[in-house]
């Protein structure tokens, strides 16, 4: 489904990224650990082409990206389009109503009606559990409540894979609770799905396969279990240790 | 007392003619001027240096000569370039210059302020950058700048008056010319004065009382 190979990031003088290789495959969930400043963000984020790779190769699905040539906006909306993304931050339109918030897109990008948009969203919204709140502001919800619409939202558009960047570290672990809950059950439902996270439960008992990045590489990665109770390099032990005795 | 109510009485209808002008120049140079202003603000951040640079010399002339200086610029110099307009047209082609010009950086400012992590959030689902600044940007960016922006216009009602530099019989040369006739200079003024409060002091009101409504979603 993902194919990276070679991905480098350079803010300039400054490698955040140094050589990532990755494949993911169809309904694979992933969780990326690692210490601060590692450079996972960035490695999610060049991914879906918020940030320009400095170098490397991406192929979501049949769409490659060359990072060594320009990227024409066609290029760019072709690959984002199966991607679906959400934010430490939420990033909700606050002067939306939590309805439009995930009704929008549909209408602009899939050329839905606005009926059967609202319908949609509706359903989504159902499902992560706020139908009651279609119709208020996002301000009035929750963090919980609003990462939850934040997920309903990047759904709406029928995503292949999902991306999430740290979705509980802005919330209570009580709230964070109830975002885990909505993306176990994604992940159940067969959803392709990369996680960047500290959530060490998570990665260990949902995710399929673990990688842990630190200096822009990845150094370590394989079955969860396995990576999360037996690292080999000394750089994951000394990170896990680190993390487990929190 | 009687005489001085008889005299804004005989005044007042002259005056008014001349405030109606300054109204309307006022409002015709914000109407025409803000929205330059908005596309002045677009440009002024477009990548293509043909946008920018033209759009940067539109405002700091606009901001850097004096509206005075505008105004005599556009109504005496232009006909040396072939376009002789009307003293109202110059005067609203000066302050409309003038209020794109400041209102560009007013309007560049609000939408500033819209934290970056909303236009990621329209990329990222597949919204063009028009949309993302029609449906996310302006709509949280321009209700910012509208307390700054009523406070410009009232400001430009103010300086309206000197448009009396190009013949214009707005309010203030109005009240020169029964001035300079009756010498009754002290009330005179006074009546001048309260018209033009008439209209800032409440839309002074206004503004504060917009500013906490905007406030509410953010
Ligand atoms: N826009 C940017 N400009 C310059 N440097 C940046 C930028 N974004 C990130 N960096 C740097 O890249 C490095 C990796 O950052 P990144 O946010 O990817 O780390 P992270 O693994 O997500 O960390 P955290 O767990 O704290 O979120 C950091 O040293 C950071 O300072
Ligand atoms: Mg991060």
């Amino acid at each position: 489904m993902i194919e990276v190979s070679g991905l480098v990031k350079d803010f300039g003088a400054h490698r955040v990224l140094d050589g990532i290789d990755l494949s993911v495959q169809r309904g694979e969930v992933i969780a990326m650990i690692g210490p601060s400043g590692s450079g996972k963000s960035t490695c999610l984020r060049c991914l879906n082409l918020l940030e320009a790779p400095s170098a490397g190769l991406l192929r979501v699905g049949d769409v490659t990206i060359d990072a060594s040539r320009p990227v024409t906006r066609r290029q760019r909306l072709g690959f984002r389009r199966p991607l679906g993304m959400v934010f430490q931050s939420f990033n909700l339109f606050p002067h939306m109503t939590v309805l439009r918030n995930v009704s929008l897109a549909q209408e602009r990008v899939l050329k839905r009606s606005r009926r059967e948009a609202d319908e949609i969203s509706r359903q989504l919204l159902d499902r992560v559990g706020l139908g009651a709140k279609a119709d208020q502001h996002p301000s009035r919800c929750s963090g919980g409540q609003q990462q939850r619409i934040a997920i309903a939202r990047a759904l709406a558009l029928d995503p292949e894979v999902m991306l999430f960047d740290e979705p509980t570290s802005a919330l209570d672990p009580e709230l964070g609770l109830e975002v885990l809950n909505v993306m176990q059950e994604l992940a159940a439902g067969g959803m392709t799905m990369i996680v960047v996270t500290h959530e060490m439960h998570f990665a260990e008992s949902v995710s399929d396969r673990v990688l842990i990045m630190a200096d822009g590489r990845i150094i370590e990665q394989g079955p969860s279990a396995e990576v999360m109770r037996n690292p080999q390099t000394e750089r994951a032990q000394r990170f896990l240790s680190a993390v487990m005795n929190r | 007392m009687t005489g001085l109510l008889d005299f804004w009485n005989q005044s007042l209808p002259q005056l008014l003619t001349g405030f109606t002008l300054s109204l309307q120049v006022t409002g015709l140079s914000l109407a025409l001027g803000i929205p330059l202003g908005l596309v002045l603000a677009l440009t002024l951040q477009s990548a293509s240096r043909w946008l920018r640079w033209p759009s940067l010399v539109m405002v700091e002339i606009g901001r850097g000569a004096s509206i005075l200086v505008l105004l005599q610029f556009v109504y005496f110099g232009l006909p040396s370039a072939g376009l002789t307009l009307s003293s109202f047209a110059s005067a609203v082609a000066a302050f409309c210059w003038c209020t794109a010009a400041y209102t560009s950086e007013i309007i560049r400012a609000g939408l500033q302020s819209v934290h970056h992590g909303q236009s990621e959030a329209g990329e990222v689902l597949g919204l063009d950058p028009a949309e993302i600044l029609r449906f996310v940007i302006l709509p949280q960016g321009l209700p910012v700048c509208v307390p700054t922006l009523l406070g410009f216009s009232i400001l430009m009602l103010q300086a309206s008056s000197l448009a009396f530099v190009v013949a214009l019989p707005e309010l203030m040369s109005k009240a020169q010319l029964i001035g300079s006739n009756t010498f009754r200079y002290m009330p005179l003024f006074a009546l001048t004065a309260i018209l033009y409060a008439a209209v800032c002091i409440p839309a002074t009101i206004v503004v504060g009382r917009l500013e906490r409504r905007l406030s509410r979603h953010i």
